[in-house]
């Protein structure tokens, strides 16, 4: 429209799209005012998953947690659980979990001090049984870890295996695993990896598993999360998640087409990253549904609505909150916990505010699960679905990221396809491209941080410390590694890890061999020397 | 080391060696850096998760001027690779940034250790380089010429 609109080349959002000073009707695309006139509950989604949205199904507190031995990581659960959050995520320690280590290989015991300090140790079933001790895993909806791909069949197998021992019917289990490549394939690249493919395989074959034997459970959640904390921007990360989608349909149309309708919509449980741009982030979870229902029909002519419908988990941007007066945080906590509400998340976790400094201290958990709480029960926000629907601003953005999303996913199938920009570099050249402009303009100044790089004076009335674990988690870590190795039946333990990797190299699904590896008590870095043998290494494609 | 090379050097800011001390794989942060370092001259050699032997080893053999580490864990770790750096690099300066407890501040500064959050300004971090590997080659002058 006219110049009055205002000048469109000084406002953009944060992914460079140019904004005008005010919006009108003429801005909104047909097409996009359409769909931004329908229901929620209904295709193509864009107002909300649910035709109630939460007068019926309130959004899930769902805050990441763990350290230290796993006595500590079930206190902090039953703390959060106490204090208002419905559903719980047990954070593993990155140390081992990552690399598939024991605590015992040498890379861990040259920096045995940092073990526990991001999360929980946990090497076998045991650890899952005293983690879980007392909390009725029957009644949650549990992420009970696994959020990198060679790590998922381990922790889920873990998980699984202690509902069954206590009589659960896993037909009846509620969760979400999470296995997702743009953790340790972009943003986390550990020691050892195995290769894109194999990760696929992996992955798939837990869809199918859960597809047969868990079907309230989300299989694998694909953390879009990682990759818009990477670098990549509103509608990059958007194109990557519909990629990495595609090539986990792609591989369930190839095995089994006839599961393909059921199985997208277990595929269908994601998660995204809403940061500090309000207004984009809202519209880029509206454009996300409608780009789920576009990618089912077009690309393998699913219209089912169940399939169809996108149901997102929001984790809010730890890269957006700051180390210099760490309270602020919570004031950034709350504006972007509002944004995903407004833009119709199933299910939140609220970085907290000593995000930049430490992993979270009891407070900072507690004061994220009340800016969650505050939200719900004090601002009637949650009373009407999408109350931001049929704003010319909204639908104009949600329109304009979904177009540019496509562009870049296009650009994604171009270059071979998902594992294709991983294996190369591009996606990472991408994100590093947008992590440098960034940091670059808070630098300069053109990009203000509060109390960063503007009001940067301090007359906070206490030093803010950062939240430190247990000490001596490495040595009571070797010590369990020892009574498991002792007091298991060795050779069942051999034989069922014979079997993981005799399923490994052949065709059929491994999450039995995992289920029995996992009973048989095979140890975390057992599972992954199985794997590094028979998969082989992923070479990293990015270096300094 | 010869002191032919030490005059090939002096026109150069100063050679870097950058580590992450944990088994975390973050490489974002670290990232920023080094390309922060590189855009203002110095050159630098990047090593990825590093134990301190490994860090110790490749400070001596590159004979750099400085040791950038990128952090995110217990204390204890960082002060390893420092009392293996005071062993076998004593003149090489330490600069060190990522998620920093603000408690473990004072104890790492008192180790003559500067410390970057995240947020710090790149020229703070700079400045600080430069200033770190003038003190090194001032040093390095005076054994030579002793």
């Amino acid at each position: 429209m006219s110049s009055e609109q205002g000048d469109s080349d000084r406002y953009f959002t944060a992914s460079g799209i140019p904004l005008r000073g005010w919006y009108g009707p003429e801005d909104v695309p047909s097409p996009a005012r359409e769909a931004g006139a329908g229901s929620p509950g209904v295709p193509p989604y864009v107002r909300g998953a649910y035709p109630g949205m939460y007068r019926t199904k309130p959004w899930r507190v769902f805050q990441l947690s763990g350290h230290g031995n796993p006595e500590d990581e079930r206190e902090r659960i039953l703390f959060l659980l106490s204090q208002g959050e419905t559903g719980f995520i047990m954070e593993h320690d990155r140390n081992t979990a990552d690399h598939l280590y024991n605590v015992d290989h040498p890379e861990v015991v040259a920096r045995r001090e940092d073990v526990g300090q991001t999360g929980a140790v946990i090497q076998s079933v045991r650890d899952y049984e005293t983690i879980l001790d007392g909390i009725d895993i029957g009644h949650y909806y549990a992420h009970p870890g696994g959020a990198v791909v060679q790590h998922a069949p381990f922790a889920l197998g873990c998980y699984w295996t202690v509902a069954r021992r206590r009589g659960l019917d896993l037909s009846r289990l509620s969760g979400t695993g999470q296995s997702d490549f743009f953790l340790t394939y972009l943003g986390c690249i550990p020691k050892r990896q195995i290769p894109t493919e194999a990760g696929i395989r992996l992955n798939t074959d837990i869809i199918e598993f859960c597809g047969r034997y868990l079907p309230r459970w989300v299989p694998v959640s694909i953390a879009a999360y990682n990759a818009a904390d990477t670098g990549l921007n509103a509608y990059q990360e958007l194109a990557a998640l519909f990629a990495n989608a595609a090539v986990y349909l792609d591989e369930i149309n190839r095995r089994t087409p006839e599961n393909l309708t059921r199985l997208a919509y277990m595929v269908g449980g994601i998660n995204l990253r809403v940061g500090m741009d309000f207004f984009e982030d809202i519209c880029k979870m509206r454009a996300a549904r409608k780009m789920w229902v576009e990618l089912l029909r077009r690309r393998y002519g699913i219209t089912d609505p169940r399939a169809t419908r996108l149901r997102i988990h929001i984790v809010t941007a730890g890269s957006a909150l700051a180390y210099q007066q760490p309270l602020n945080n919570i004031a950034r906590g709350t504006i972007m916990a509002m944004a995903s509400v407004l833009g119709g998340t199933q299910s939140l976790g609220v970085a907290t505010y000593d995000e930049a400094m430490s992993i979270p201290s009891e407070h900072a958990h507690q004061m994220s699960l009340r800016i969650q709480q505050i939200i719900h029960h004090e601002t009637n926000i949650p009373a009407v679905a999408d109350p931001l629907g049929g704003s010319h601003y909204v639908e104009a953005l949600t329109a304009e990221l979904e177009a540019r999303a496509w562009e870049v996913f296009e650009e994604i199938e171009s270059r071979g396809g998902f594992a294709a920009v991983l294996d190369e570099g591009w996606l990472h050249d991408l994100a590093a491209g947008n992590q440098l402009d960034l940091a670059d303009a808070v630098n300069r100044g053109d990009r203000k941080m509060v109390g960063v790089n503007a009001f940067v004076e301090d007359v906070t009335p206490w030093e803010m410390t950062g939240f430190e674990p247990v000490e001596g988690v490495w040595d009571q870590s070797m010590e369990r590694l020892r009574l498991v190795r002792r007091e298991r039946d060795g050779r069942a333990a051999a034989t069922a890890l014979r079997d993981l990797e005799t399923a490994c190299r052949g065709d059929a699904n491994i999450m039995p061999a995992v289920m029995e590896a996992v009973a048989a008590q095979a140890t975390l870095g057992e599972f992954g020397d199985v794997f590094s043998e028979v998969f082989g290494d992923w070479k990293v494609p990015i270096s300094f | 080391m010869e002191g032919a090379d030490l005059i090939l050097n002096v026109d150069q800011p100063g050679k870097v060696l950058f580590a992450k001390t944990a088994l975390d794989g973050h490489w974002r942060g670290p990232a920023v850096v080094v390309h922060v370092l590189r855009d203002a001259g110095f050159e630098v050699i990047y090593l990825g998760m590093a134990t301190a032997d490994e860090i110790a080893a490749a400070a001596v053999q590159e004979d750099v001027d400085l040791v950038g580490l990128n952090v995110g864990g217990s204390l204890a770790v960082v002060m390893r690779i420092l009392d293996k750096l005071d062993v076998s690099a004593p003149d090489v300066g330490v600069m060190l940034g990522g998620t920093i407890q603000p408690q473990h501040r004072s104890a790492l500064e008192a180790r003559g250790v500067s410390t970057f959050p995240p947020g710090s300004m790149f020229s703070d971090i700079v400045e600080q380089a430069r200033r770190l590997v003038e003190a090194r080659r001032g040093s390095k002058r005076d054994v030579t010429s002793a």
